[in-house]
This record gives C-alpha cells, sequence and structure tokens, in this order.
C-alpha cells in the first residue's frame, strides 16, 4: 500500500480547491464585479443581478459554451449591459411593486424580442406589449422586436407577484429560446428577501437559495445557426441536457469559475442538517424550464415541497395549504417551480448515529437523541470489496473520512455527504453517448458547525 | 499540531491511510493543514470488529444483481435489434436483473447468474421496522469483459445517507464476487421504487427496477378489524381490500441489443420500441404470477402455460371482487410519460411518491380521476371502488391502458400491445382475501 500517492493527489484536489474558490468568492454582489475574497459556502448560490432603479439592459449577442464532452456550442444570449455574453441570461431580482425597465440592445443577424410569461400589463416603447402581425395578418413576433443588427426597444411593467418567472425571447421562439435566449426573474415578496411569498411559510435561509434553470441543446441546430443555414425544426434532437447552462461535473463548480467564462452560474446546492435552533430554515430551489421535454426532476436524500407554481403560492382561498411533498417533481416547457428541502431528521432518526459517534460523545446540533452512539446496523466491507465513488467520503459518517482503496481518488474535502438531484429521464444525464453527465448536480450536506469544510 | 518532519519510518509506523494523511497534513501551511483535518477519523477497523455484533442480524432479503433474458412480442420484428438472435429460445431480449436468492445455497447462488427477473420482485416492507438487503454481485453470463458494479437506490426514502443511498460517485456499490448490506428502517409508509443506480441510465433501462413499497404502523391498530391502508390516514380515506403494483417501464430494442452484441449505446438516440407492466407487455399483463423458486436449481418456475414468461414472474392483471376498494400502486422508471387511465371506473388519487394527498394544515388534496400521468421516477396511489357485478359472464371486464396511444403497441406490430391490463370484477365474494400483491 502506497498511500503517498493517495496524499499527493488529495492534495493536489484540496489545492486546486482552494484556489478556485479564492479567485471566485461569494454571493449576491453586483453582477459582474465577482470580488475575491475567503471561501465562502455560498459560492455557488443564486447570483442576482440588481439595480436600484429597477431598469436593466440586456444585449442579445453571440457567445458559446463548453460542454461536458469536451464540446464547444455556438449559442445566443442576454448579456447584461456591456458585459460578457452569457447563458442562460442574468439572474434579474427586483421587489414586489417595483416598475421593471427593460432596455433590449440586439446585435444578432435577426429581429430579437423578448416576452415576461407571468407578468401583466407589460409596455413596450409606451405602447402596450402584444403580438405584431404583418401586413397580411402573419404572426411576425409574441412582442415587439429590437430590429437586428444594433436595434433598441424598452419594455416596462409592474412586478405585482412575488415568484419565479421566466423572460425569453417572443421572436422566432422555437429557434432563439433554444439558441439561448432566455433568463430568470425574481419577484422578492414585501414581506422580506428571505421569503418565497408573502407567507410565513415559506421562509427560508436565505445563502442556501439555489437556482436550477433547465434546458436542452440540438448542437447540430446550432452549428446551422452558425454557419447562416436552414434548420428543419422537425429533425430537432437534443444531445445535451443542463442546469444552469452547464452539463454534469460542470454543474458543480462554483460560480464564476474561470474555466466556464460563459456559464456562470453553479447548481450546487449546499446546506447543514437541519436542526430546529440552530439550522431551522430549508433550502429554496428555483426551478425553470426551456425545454420541450417534461423533465422529472428527482433528488435524492429526501422530498421536496412544492409550495408554487408558475409564480403562484399554493394556498387555496381561504389560506387552505395546497402545497405537497414530491420525491420526483416534473417540470413541463415553460414552467416554474418554487421547492423547499431540508435533510435530517431530529424527531424520528435514522435508526443509528450518522456521524458515528460513540455514546459518551457531545451530542451535535440536530442529531437524534435515540440515535446518539448507536452503531452502523451493517459491516461495512473492506476497500477490496467495495468500488467507491470519487465523492465520497471513505466513511458512511457524516464529518468522517475514511480510507479509500489505494489509486481511487476522491474530491470529498471533510465528510461531507454528496447526494444527487437529477433528471429522471435517464436518457437526459448524458451528452451524447458519455453518461453521468447532463442535468445531473449534487445537494452537498456540511457536517453542522464549526466544521473543517471549506 | 506541532510541525514534524516526515520521515519513512514515521509513515511505516502509522501503516499509511487515515494517519499518514494526518501526519502530511502537518506539513502544510497552517491554513491548508485546517482543511485537511476532518471532523473524526474512523479506522476501518472500528467498523469491521467493534460493531461485530450489530452487523451479525441477518439480511431480510438477498438481492443478487446479473443478467438474463425476457420475452417481449416476438411476432414484432425490429432488425436486426428484435427478437435478438443471441436470445435463447424463447426469448427476444437481453436484460439485467436482480433475483431475490433469500434462502438459496451459495451453491444455488451462483446458478443463477444468467437467470435474472424483470421487473424485480415487490417489495413491501411495514413501517418503523428495521430491514436489511444484501446486495450480491455475480457478473453478467453474457458480458464476461464488464465489470460493472450494482447498487440499490430506495428511490424517494427520507433522510437518506450517503452509504446506503447507492448512488455510486456520492457512496459506495458492490463490485462482482461481492456483496454490502444496505439497511433501512422506514418512518414514511407509502410506494416507493428501488433500482440499480450504477451507471444508471443503462441499468436501469435494461430492466434494474422494481417496486418497493412501506405498510402504514395505522394496519397494526386498523380503525376496522382486518383493515389495512396506504397511509397512516386517521380517517380510514386509504384504507383497500386488495392491492396490485404496477411497475411501468419501456424498452429500447437497440439498447438492449447493444449490450448483447458488446457495442456502446447512444443514449440521446433513446427511443422505446415496448412498453411494459411489471417486466411484460400486453397480453403477456394477464398470464399468472410465476409459481415461485425451484428447490433443487433454485431458478424461477414459468407461469403454468407461459415457458416464456419464466423470467418475468410478475403478474399484471387486477382481480377483485364487486364492492373491494383496490389499491393501485402506479410507479413509473420508464423514460417514456405514461398518463395511464381506467376506464369505466374513477379512482381517487390519495398519495403521490409516497406522501398522503394532505396539506399541512389536514386540507384534503385527495382528487377523483380517471387518468394519472406519471413522470419517471414518481409513484401514484390511487384507490377505486369496484363498481357492482353485473355479468354475464363470470367477471366484467374494464381496461387499465396508456391512454398515449402511441405507446400502445408492441414495436409496431399490428394490434394493441404495451402498457395495457384488465381489470375484472367477479359478483361479491367469490375471491378469496388477498394475501400477496397482484394475486
Amino acid at each position: 500500500m502506497h498511500p503517498l500517492p493517495v496524499l499527493r493527489t488529495l492534495q493536489r484536489a484540496l489545492m486546486l480547491a482552494l484556489v478556485v474558490a479564492l479567485l471566485t468568492g461569494g454571493a449576491s454582489t453586483s453582477f459582474g464585479q465577482a470580488m475575491p475574497s475567503m471561501p465562502a459556502p455560498t459560492s455557488s448560490n443564486l447570483v442576482c443581478a440588481t439595480n436600484p432603479s429597477g431598469t436593466f439592459t440586456l444585449t442579445a449577442k453571440v457567445g458559446s459554451i463548453s460542454v461536458p464532452d469536451g464540446n464547444i456550442v455556438y449559442m445566443w444570449g442576454f448579456a447584461l449591459g456591456d458585459g460578457p455574453f452569457q447563458y442562460p441570461g442574468p439572474v434579474l431580482c427586483v421587489n414586489q411593486g417595483d416598475t421593471v425597465t427593460v432596455v433590449l440592445h440586439n446585435t444578432l443577424t435577426e429581429d430579437v424580442s423578448i416576452i415576461f410569461p407571468g407578468q401583466v400589463d407589460v409596455m413596450v416603447d409606451g405602447e402596450p406589449s402584444q403580438p405584431v402581425l404583418d401586413a397580411g395578418g402573419n404572426l411576425v413576433s409574441l412582442a415587439k422586436a429590437a430590429a437586428a443588427g444594433g436595434g433598441s426597444v424598452t419594455y416596462s411593467f409592474v412586478a405585482r407577484e412575488p415568484g419565479t418567472y421566466l423572460y425569453q425571447s417572443g421572436t422566432n421562439p422555437d429557434k432563439q429560446v433554444q439558441m439561448g435566449l432566455a433568463g430568470t426573474l425574481i419577484v422578492r415578496p414585501t414581506v422580506g428577501a428571505d421569503y418565497v411569498y408573502n407567507s410565513a411559510d415559506t421562509r427560508f435561509k436565505p445563502d442556501t437559495e439555489y437556482l436550477l434553470f433547465l434546458s436542452e441543446i440540438d448542437p447540430t441546430m446550432h452549428q446551422a445557426v452558425e454557419q447562416g443555414l436552414s434548420f428543419d425544426m422537425r429533425n430537432y434532437h437534443p444531445r445535451y441536457w443542463l442546469i444552469n447552462g452547464r452539463g454534469f461535473p460542470d454543474t458543480l463548480a462554483p460560480n464564476f469559475a474561470p474555466w466556464l467564462p460563459n456559464q456562470p452560474y453553479s447548481a450546487l446546492e449546499r446546506i447543514h442538517p437541519y436542526d430546529p435552533i440552530n439550522n431551522p430554515l430549508p433550502m429554496l430551489n428555483r426551478f425553470l424550464s426551456v425545454g420541450t421535454f417534461n423533465y422529472p426532476f428527482h433528488a435524492h436524500g429526501q422530498h421536496v415541497r412544492v409550495i408554487a407554481r408558475d409564480g403562484r403560492l399554493l394556498k387555496g382561498p381561504l389560506g387552505e395549504d395546497l402545497s405537497y411533498e414530491k420525491f420526483t417533481v416534473t417540470i413541463g416547457p415553460g414552467q416554474t417551480m418554487d421547492t423547499l428541502f431540508r435533510w435530517g431528521d431530529p424527531d424520528r432518526g435514522i435508526g443509528y448515529d450518522i456521524y458515528g459517534h460513540a455514546p459518551t460523545d457531545p451530542m451535535l446540533p440536530g442529531e437524534f437523541p435515540g440515535d446518539h452512539g448507536v452503531p452502523l446496523p451493517v459491516t461495512v466491507p473492506s476497500e477490496q470489496d467495495q468500488t467507491t465513488g470519487m465523492y465520497y467520503s471513505g466513511s458512511p459518517f457524516l464529518g468522517a473520512m475514511g480510507p479509500m482503496l489505494p489509486g481511487m481518488m476522491t474530491y470529498n474535502q471533510c465528510g461531507e455527504m454528496y447526494i444527487i438531484a437529477h433528471n429522471h429521464a435517464l436518457q437526459q444525464i448524458v451528452a451524447w453517448d458519455v453518461t453521468m453527465s447532463g442535468m445531473a448536480t449534487y445537494i452537498r450536506i456540511d457536517p453542522p458547525l464549526p466544521n473543517m469544510c471549506p | 499540531m506541532k510541525e514534524q518532519k516526515l520521515t519513512r519510518r514515521g509513515f511505516l509506523s502509522l501503516g499509511g491511510g487515515i494517519a499518514a494523511m494526518a501526519v502530511g497534513a502537518a506539513l502544510l501551511p497552517r491554513q491548508l493543514k485546517a482543511l485537511l483535518q476532518p471532523v473524526a477519523v474512523v479506522k476501518a477497523d472500528d467498523q469491521v470488529t467493534g460493531l461485530a455484533a450489530a452487523a451479525d442480524l441477518p439480511a431480510n432479503r438477498y438481492l443478487l444483481g446479473t443478467d438474463g433474458w425476457a420475452y417481449m412480442s416476438p411476432g414484432t420484428l425490429i432488425p436486426p435489434y428484435h427478437p435478438d438472435p443471441w436470445a435463447p429460445p424463447p426469448f427476444t431480449t437481453y436484460v439485467f436483473g436482480l433475483r431475490d436468492v433469500t434462502g438459496l445455497t451459495p451453491m444455488q447462488v451462483e446458478a443463477q447468474k444468467g437467470h435474472v427477473q424483470i421487473s424485480m420482485p415487490i417489495i413491501g416492507i411495514n413501517q418503523e421496522t428495521e430491514y436489511r438487503i444484501k446486495l450480491g454481485n455475480v457478473g453478467l453470463l453474457m458480458r464476461p469483459d464488464l465489470v460493472d458494479s450494482h447498487s440499490v437506490h430506495f428511490h424517494g426514502f427520507r433522510n437518506q445517507t450517503a452509504y446506503f443511498d447507492g448512488e455510486p460517485m456520492g457512496s459506495v456499490s458492490v463490485p462482482i464476487g461481492s456483496s454490502m448490506m444496505y439497511y433501512y428502517k422506514p418512518h414514511d409508509p407509502g410506494t416507493y421504487m428501488y433500482h440499480c443506480h450504477f451507471e444508471d441510465t443503462e441499468h436501469v433501462h435494461m430492466g434494474m427496477t422494481g417496486v418497493m413499497y412501506v405498510r402504514p404502523i395505522q394496519n397494526q391498530s386498523p380503525l376496522n378489524p382486518g383493515e389495512r391502508y396506504a397511509y397512516n390516514d386517521g380517517n380510514g380515506l386509504t384504507a383497500y381490500e386488495r392491492e396490485f403494483a404496477i411497475l411501468l417501464t419501456d424498452s429500447w430494442a437497440k439498447g438492449h441489443w447493444d449490450d448483447t452484441h458488446i457495442q456502446v449505446s447512444d443514449w440521446s438516440d433513446f427511443r422505446a420500441d415496448f412498453w411494459l407492466m411489471n417486466g411484460r407487455v400486453w397480453p403477456d399483463t394477464l398470464a399468472a404470477n410465476g409459481l415461485g423458486t425451484d428447490p433443487v436449481t433454485g431458478d424461477l418456475i414459468a407461469p403454468p402455460g407461459h415457458p416464456e414468461l419464466q423470467y418475468q414472474p410478475i403478474s399484471s392483471l387486477i382481480q377483485v371482487n364487486a364492492g373491494d376498494r383496490v389499491l393501485l400502486r402506479l410507479v413509473n422508471l420508464g423514460f417514456d410519460l405514461p398518463a395511464m387511465t381506467l376506464t369505466g371506473i374513477k379512482m381517487r388519487v390519495v398519495g403521490k411518491d409516497a406522501t398522503l394527498l394532505r396539506g399541512r394544515d389536514g386540507t384534503d388534496l385527495s382528487y377523483m380521476s380517471n387518468t394519472v400521468f406519471l413522470g419517471s421516477g414518481e409513484s401514484v396511489d390511487a384507490i377505486f371502488v369496484a363498481p357492482p357485478y353485473q355479468g354475464p359472464g363470470a367477471y366484467d371486464t374494464y381496461l387499465l391502458y396508456n391512454r398515449s396511444y402511441g405507446h400502445l403497441h408492441n414495436g409496431g406490430y399490428s394490434g394493441y400491445g404495451g402498457q395495457m391490463t384488465e381489470v375484472r370484477v367477479f359478483s361479491a365474494g367469490t375471491l378469496p382475501p388477498q394475501t400477496e400483491p397482484n394475486t
């Protein structure tokens, strides 16, 4: 057995992670100014573009993204102002009641417009935004467009209702949305930014707010557009499925990862175990889909509670709770869903001590007393009799690491648990014929604070 | 920790492993050293010797991962893929799966290599009761070149830890020639599913899928004597007399053929050719259950008159008495999205994804429908009351089928096929009480 090579690999991985974390820095900030700072657990948290005046400039432009089989795909996308190309478009965060103004500059070779599904009374250049017909009565665009090659239009609306919404192109949307012209609009409720809606039971832990923007790419279609050729949409056949514009394992990279310059948003969901005193609030997942298929999204480890669909809280007219729990949430094209998730069962336990404590060890927050000190109820096979994963800690216990077979490396840093969340239409967690890629990410459960996790 | 120099002697005396990591940490600058120190260090020895007593409890179920052959619609021709030219008659399709080898001798267990069943056994366990599944891996008879491991993912189990979750990259899985024990103590009744998660796109598609369900503790103190429930409803809403688990999957002929013929599948090309209930296509969904395990060979005994269904032992025929409350545990592990319709009888959808449809404030969210739509990885609990028997004939026939008509065929072969079965309603009192699901 040669421990030294294993050590070197682990060291290297950790050094890389640390360098990356140092480069990328933290949570909500003025978009485009990722401030270098000490690694923060929020480096995968949802990143807002905010503006006190509620005015955003979106520039439709050409760019490219990197997909997990090593290819580069030609894309169209909305950039923030003069900022760099990005996919998906910037997350525009506003408050309920704000007047939102979106100035669209179009540098592409065809007209582009924006529609705001779920918003009412949207104005464009001072007129109500509505479908545009040509002289013969044919539909030209779902909204007034910014002309190709440098045109501009200005949309505005009052964000009346809190929630998670899409904005996307309304011109040739079958092509343009698939090319990448879509993004997220978040309206924060009046009661506060750590609530999803104006209801006490929608409160979430703010640094555990995660975006899951689901989409897909047909690279032959993008190639045709890049070369100026026509493409028959009946031949549309996606080969890449993405979360936040990235395919697994890029979904785990932090926000603003330097090796993914045009795909700024992470999908790694980091939480600590539920504890009614120190960590009582759930994490929030904001799901949006611009795909063409109903994505059945399945989180391991716990049910999610669906509290809202399409920007509307699931409550009856008399305040009845219509929310529900699912282990798989099917999200249709154009839908949004808001779900809450927490992990850990201080009331019922799991039948053994998840920390591998001896009975005399102190209790950790959120532990079920009946589990404390109860040994693992099975024999763990020796390393030679296990196949271990690249994110496994080497130990069944949270916060502990154990030996791995020589030659096996792990990205595990501090005994955290990686619980997968993925599209369960398993032919879509691929990139062409590369499996275990695509529309998948991890929920990373760190041991309770204080811990040694970076 | 004091700065130390690492010497070879020091390394050897520590025996490597975690201790070496701890020592190695001493060589790093202070900040990085802190990062390499885990909260607790568990040595493998602790787990093997110190816990020997607890770990000696036997498995409730011993499942064996391997491969095998199944039968679906040999009349369908999808050259060169279906029927698979290498399939031993009467079979048509290469599959992976798990066999229940609980109680078999070690020699019998080894002999089950290549004798898998699809769908995998229906497993029912009781709430608040410990359940151990031993998973073994004997390799693939048709593919000695593949070194695939297997795992068991109890899909939907709440608050699961990585070790028992079965997702291979964040956890462990079972290599060929080994086994491991999974442990569950479920607190939440309902209908779940279990499947291999190793190379899941391939293994799930090849057939390593099954229904798991948890019976509520309300069964132990029923509101009416002998009554059984789907959930701890407190009011009898989910009571039933008979239950039927229907696992919905699909099959891409080329994908299965690729695995026999040592080809790589481009899963982005996936397109289902067959749609199955409990591993069978219509009309085989109506055939009876297999007759269990041969006590000598350990192999499966085919349903009477259906030698071709030897490795697809689970029936989807629903036979009930008029007035019975019937629980349908519908589970989808296919890649397509079926819309299951019960013509002529309304169902009450009482649960989804092993959760009673009830708001946190007690609002009843159950609803009546005759169609339920299931995304991949979803489950639905629906209860219908069998209508009065009308006759003539021994029973009245209703159809439970996938309303997605484009999928109600067998690979394009003429006539009906796919995910369809019959509900047969007999006059009250005809059938004896049910002791097992799907009987």
